[in-house]
């Protein structure tokens, strides 16, 4: 598998190590009533066929954090970009 | 010179002779041999024993996919179980001995097993070893481990070297015979970075054994000039030696060079083998077909191959393996041999054809239309034919031809699924015109010279335009289905490597397990490393 990382360009996947599932967003408050919210935070994951958003440190290239987004069907790599424009992305989204 | 190496032809250097011993026996060989073409030049038709019925077994293909004749290469931690003596290279000082036989191969205490075969069925061991529980592992399956089986593993450290290596290229093709060669022509021409990948250790795929006119000119003399050409342009890579095993995610394939598996010692600092990875952006499978078997009894005595098997070592290795041939055949490639076979000077005693009638070039051979084989005669090499209908054939050697089915494989490595074709009874590839990897010429069931040079320029032309397509002579193909020849009183075997016969299918169906799928598990046809 191939992936084009945005700043070095396109690498083989060897040279990422991935930490897995993009989509968790992790509580704002750490108020014991929000305990719900943080078990699905840290326990809870899908396995969705189709498009899936995951964490991918480009551990032999830039070293930098990504967020690769693939369609866990076809294996086809839809975007690929830095976790920190994934996640303003998302704020900015409202989510 | 032995009676079996013809005085003149084929692509071996008479000049240098190569010694090289089988079971502890010396036996000299040439430059350009195989294991197995040595062996046939010397005499030796038996090279093995058969998985669970320990039959005697030679050669039935000149190939990658020989179920048969497997044997244990080299001594001490260089020693290698299961190679395939069609396509070990002979060097000279090579050692291999049989495997799967006790105490030798010419006598085998384990063929007794031929005689309780009526016991040993499909499914038998789901039906035989079922209690105690705890026989299982301490009892049955170390005694069945040794009563069947393959050959051992040294037990010594590896003293070679292997590496990994990366390629990227424009266009990867797979396989060097007359569809290859022009892919990679033409988009080599075309300025293209290429690179020509073939499991033998010389390119030219089928030209290197059929008889063949390209161009006004001998076939394997235009792959010469083409292969010639190629090596001399910068933008082209020839990896002869080199059999791509997998296709990945972002059109990515996996290699392995054979770099110096045709040489007893690997010279200092170089690997014995290189994995490789080729990153291409578009590819061309143009690995061929293979030949298919039919089912009669004794189709697995040694002396019975493949038609284009027995063509091969007539053509490249000047090697007539009998004085007196039975060819077998559902289509017209059966005709082929039997010409082939009457040019080297061997006696064609008649082509049994399946088919009622056919219109193929008899090249002067006795035809028997709308015949068939029913059994052979022989045990460790054959006597004589029996037909269906109670003819008595004698001869030494029997060619027999299913028609051929394009090797697919490496298109369906990820998901896609490939489909039946009536007119030439086979399976074709998957086509997905969008795919950066497409079949091109007899691997996409192209059966015609002139068809595979065309599509091998179109596949490889980068706007897919077929261009400078020499001139050549067509062999015709036709094919009538003819699988199993129901007459059959011995074994005819559908699975030569694990022992599973057309009647342990029929079994399979009787008992239920009729499905495709059901059937390869109970059977285990189409499970060994021949598959």
């Amino acid at each position: 598998m191939l992936i084009k990382c945005p700043h070095c360009g396109t690498r083989p996947v060897e040279e990422y190590t991935f930490l897995g599932d993009a989509t968790p967003q992790r509580p704002a408050s750490s108020d014991p009533a929000t305990m719900d919210q943080w078990f699905d935070y840290v326990y809870l994951r899908d396995n969705p066929k189709g498009r899936f958003h995951e964490f991918a440190h480009h551990a032999g290239g830039c070293r930098s954090w990504l967020v690769v987004t693939r369609d866990t069907q076809t294996h086809e790599v839809l975007s690929v970009v830095t976790a920190r424009d994934f996640a303003r992305n998302r704020t900015g989204a409202g989510a | 010179m032995t009676s079996f190496r013809l005085s003149r032809g084929g692509l071996i250097d008479r000049a240098s002779t190569l010694g090289f011993s089988f079971d502890g026996k010396q036996y000299r060989g040439h430059a350009g041999d195989t294991l197995a073409s040595a062996l046939l030049a010397n005499g030796v038709q038996l090279m093995g024993r058969s998985f669970k019925y320990h039959r005697p077994r030679g050669v039935i293909s000149a190939g990658g996919a020989e179920p048969n004749a497997l044997v244990e290469l080299r001594e001490g931690g260089r020693r290698e179980a299961n190679t395939r003596a069609t396509v070990v290279e002979l060097y000279d000082g090579l050692t291999a001995r049989s495997q799967n036989r006790w105490p030798s191969l010419d006598f085998d205490v384990g063929a007794i097993n031929s005689l309780g075969s009526s016991v040993f069925v499909a499914g038998f061991y789901y039906k035989t070893f079922m209690w105690p529980k705890s026989f299982w592992e301490k009892v049955y399956e170390p005694i069945i481990r040794r009563a069947a089986g393959l050959g051992t593993a040294s037990r010594e450290a590896d003293p070679d070297k292997y590496e990994r290596a990366y390629a990227h290229c424009e266009l990867l093709v797979i396989g060097s015979g007359p569809t290859g060669l022009m892919a990679a022509l033409t988009a080599a021409r075309a300025g293209e970075r290429v690179i020509l990948a073939d499991e033998g250790s010389r390119h030219g795929g089928s030209l290197l054994f059929e008889r063949e006119e390209i161009d006004g000119r001998d076939g394997l003399e235009w792959a010469d000039g083409v292969t010639a050409e190629l090596a001399s342009m910068p933008n082209v890579t020839l990896m002869p030696r080199t059999t791509v095993f997998g296709w990945y995610d972002g059109n990515i394939f996996g290699a392995v060079e054979r770099v110096n598996d045709h040489v007893a010692v690997p010279p200092p600092y170089e690997p014995r083998q290189r994995y490789w990875r080729f990153i291409a952006k578009r590819a061309v499978l143009a690995a061929g077909a293979e030949e298919r078997p039919i089912a009669f009894g004794g189709n697995d005595v040694p002396g019975v191959m493949l038609a284009s098997a027995m063509r091969t070592y007539a053509n490249r290795y000047a090697v007539v393996p009998g004085k007196a041939v039975v060819v077998f055949t559902n289509n017209d490639s059966g005709y082929r041999t039997a010409r082939d076979m009457m040019a080297h000077g061997v006696r064609v005693e008649a082509i049994v054809d399946s088919r009622p009638a056919s219109s193929a070039d008899t090249g002067g051979a006795r035809v028997l239309d709308g015949r068939t084989i029913a059994d052979v005669k022989g045990r460790k090499n054959v006597v004589a034919v029996t037909l269906a209908d109670g003819e008595r054939i004698d001869c030494d050697t029997v060619a027999m031809t299913g028609g051929w089915s394009p090797i697919v494989n490496l298109l369906c490595h990820r998901g896609a699924k490939p489909h039946w074709d009536e007119s030439i009874a086979a399976f074709l590839p998957p086509e997905d015109p969008a795919c950066a990897f497409v079949a091109g010429g007899s691997a996409a069931g192209k059966m015609l010279l002139s068809e595979c040079l065309a599509d091998g320029a179109a596949r490889g032309a980068p706007d897919g335009a077929a261009r400078m397509v020499p001139s050549c002579r067509d062999e015709a193909f036709a094919i009538t289905p003819f699988w199993w020849v129901k007459e059959s009183k011995g074994k005819a075997f559908v699975d030569f490597q694990n022992d599973a016969t057309a009647d342990d299918l029929l079994l399979a169906a009787r008992e239920g397990y009729g499905h495709i799928e059901h059937a390869k598990r109970y059977t285990t046809t189409g499970m060994a490393t021949d598959q």
